[in-house]
């Protein structure tokens, strides 16, 4: 036995999964192919497609094999288009956990497509998605992460809402935050959680005192 | 040289369509590095302006200017028997698991990527042929990947510096090496166990051939990836792997961090990934 060198590099290139035409109409039709191979590499080839955003949504909804569905959700990352970002808004106020949370993940590497609709999610009229919408914020690399978490302890009626946004705050707050702190202590002064949560947050953005000279 | 600079504007502008072409983005921090190659090239292809070098470099038919500079801007410093426990791992572990479930005589297939100047290819060669006993009984085709066509260039000539084998045992140095004026020549033992090939791993007409592959080694690339390139480059691996396969990251990289689609194995050398299927 012996080291061997092919020239092509697909021992078995029988591409059976990528037989279908992979134009759009093509792809879209495959995302309903019994085979999960072929499914995953229809909503690969879908990423290069902008206008297949709304099929490969309707596919997740549905969609049982994990492997697939990460696929669907790149893809919809790397399309990025209004369509896109809409349809995992919508996954958001799924029953599915598991849904919920891919459209979270999935969200968080978006932060120039998810800026311009984060103000409207912060205000949803379910508190669940204005928490999840707190929870995108967590690791989503935009700017206006601490005002927007402001303006929740600033209008935020729910304590619930109020108390995800002001854990936060305490990772990445800033002495910006310090006013809006105070007054979230003050608007809530008889629930505990808020007052020891609120506390935490002001003593980690506290400047740190000049050491003696 | 060129007298011509790069603007605030140009650096954002090369660096999303790098990004784009590569998966590869350069943050701030990374400004000089890419202006000095930039401006390189600038000046060897004769452009004027940022401008004009970026409409070259956008419409160009055959694509060669492109090529270029991934060539210069793709990191290439490796050395042999880097990261050695997962060597290992790999004959004294993963091998013979895939052996034990094995039921034909198909070749057991290894992707070593990036190739780089194919130090980490002709270490996996060396490994099996020194510590793993099953050569003897079992074909193996190990290729080896990357994006630089020069780097791929140097790899198939095999000659290396002092720096690059001075991890490799003695016994091995004298038995697989020669010495030249140029450096360490690699015998052809192993320049002929080792296929080299061209691939953008963000780029699916190029990833589509690899398939059916037992073990794939790829450390210290999808550091370099943004988290949505590194969700693709993990569901390229998941597709060009057989069920059961294994993909071997570099010691600062988690799969667990990037995808849900692998499970962790633990084995007494190193932390590996595996595609669940067949025998898991």
């Amino acid at each position: 036995m012996a080291f061997i060198k092919k020239s092509n590099v697909a021992r078995d290139p029988a591409d059976n999964e990528r037989a279908a035409p992979r134009d759009l109409a093509g792809l879209v039709r495959e995302l309903d192919d019994p085979n999960p191979v072929a499914r995953r590499w229809a909503a690969r080839d879908l990423a290069g497609h902008t206008q297949a955003s709304a099929a490969l949504l309707s596919r997740l909804q549905q969609e049982d094999e994990i492997s697939v569905r990460e696929v669907i959700l790149t893809a919809l990352m790397r399309i990025a288009d209004p369509a896109a970002i809409a349809g995992l808004v919508i996954c958001l106020r799924s029953e599915d956990a598991n849904l919920r949370n891919e459209a979270i993940e999935a969200m968080k590497s978006l932060p120039v497509e998810v800026a311009p609709i984060m103000r409207t999610l912060l205000v949803d009229r379910d508190p669940d998605v204005r928490i999840f919408a707190i929870n995108i914020l967590e690791s989503l690399r935009h700017p206006d992460v601490e005002a927007w978490l402001i303006e929740v302890i600033d209008q935020e009626p729910l304590v619930n809402v109020c108390g995800t946004a002001v854990d936060l705050l305490s990772e990445v707050g800033s002495s910006a935050s310090h006013d809006a702190l105070e007054r979230l202590k003050a608007r809530f002064a008889a629930e505990p959680y808020i007052q020891f949560a609120a506390a935490l947050a002001l003593k980690r953005i506290a400047p740190v005192p000049d050491g003696p000279q | 040289m060129t007298a011509a600079t790069i603007s605030q504007d140009d650096f954002l502008k090369f660096q999303e369509y790098f990004y784009r072409k590569t998966g590869i983005r350069f943050e701030d921090n990374k400004r000089y590095f890419v202006d000095k190659r930039l401006l390189e090239r600038m000046d060897q292809t004769g452009s004027a302006s940022f401008r004009e070098y970026f409409s070259r470099l956008r419409f160009e038919a055959d694509g060669n200017e492109v090529q270029a500079l991934v060539n210069l801007m793709t990191v290439n410093e490796t050395y042999f028997f880097r990261e050695d426990y997962q060597f290992d791992c790999l004959v004294k572990s993963i091998l013979p698991e895939i052996v034990a479930r094995k039921k034909d005589t198909n070749p057991i297939r290894i992707w070593a990527l990036p190739s780089s100047s194919g130090e980490e290819a002709y270490t996996i060669a060396m490994c099996l042929i020194e510590r793993w006993p099953g050569i003897e009984s079992h074909d193996v085709e190990i290729i080896s990947s990357d994006i630089d066509t020069n780097i791929l260039a140097q790899a198939r000539v095999g000659l290396y510096s002092d720096r690059s084998t001075m991890h490799v045992p003695e016994a091995y140095l004298r038995k697989y090496f020669k010495r030249t004026a140029g450096g360490f020549q690699i015998d052809d033992t192993l320049r002929g166990a080792v296929e080299f090939t061209r691939v953008n791993l963000q780029d699916p007409s190029d990833v589509k051939p690899y398939r059916n592959f037992d073990i794939i080694f790829c450390r210290n690339l999808l550091i370099y990836f943004d988290d949505i390139s590194r969700k693709q480059a993990a569901e390229t691996f998941y597709d060009a792997l057989r069920p059961g396969g294994f993909i071997l990251l570099g010691h600062s990289e988690s799969m667990s961090r990037i995808s849900s689609l692998f499970r962790i194995r633990k084995f007494e050398d190193a932390i590996v990934y595996q595609r669940p299927g067949v025998g898991t």
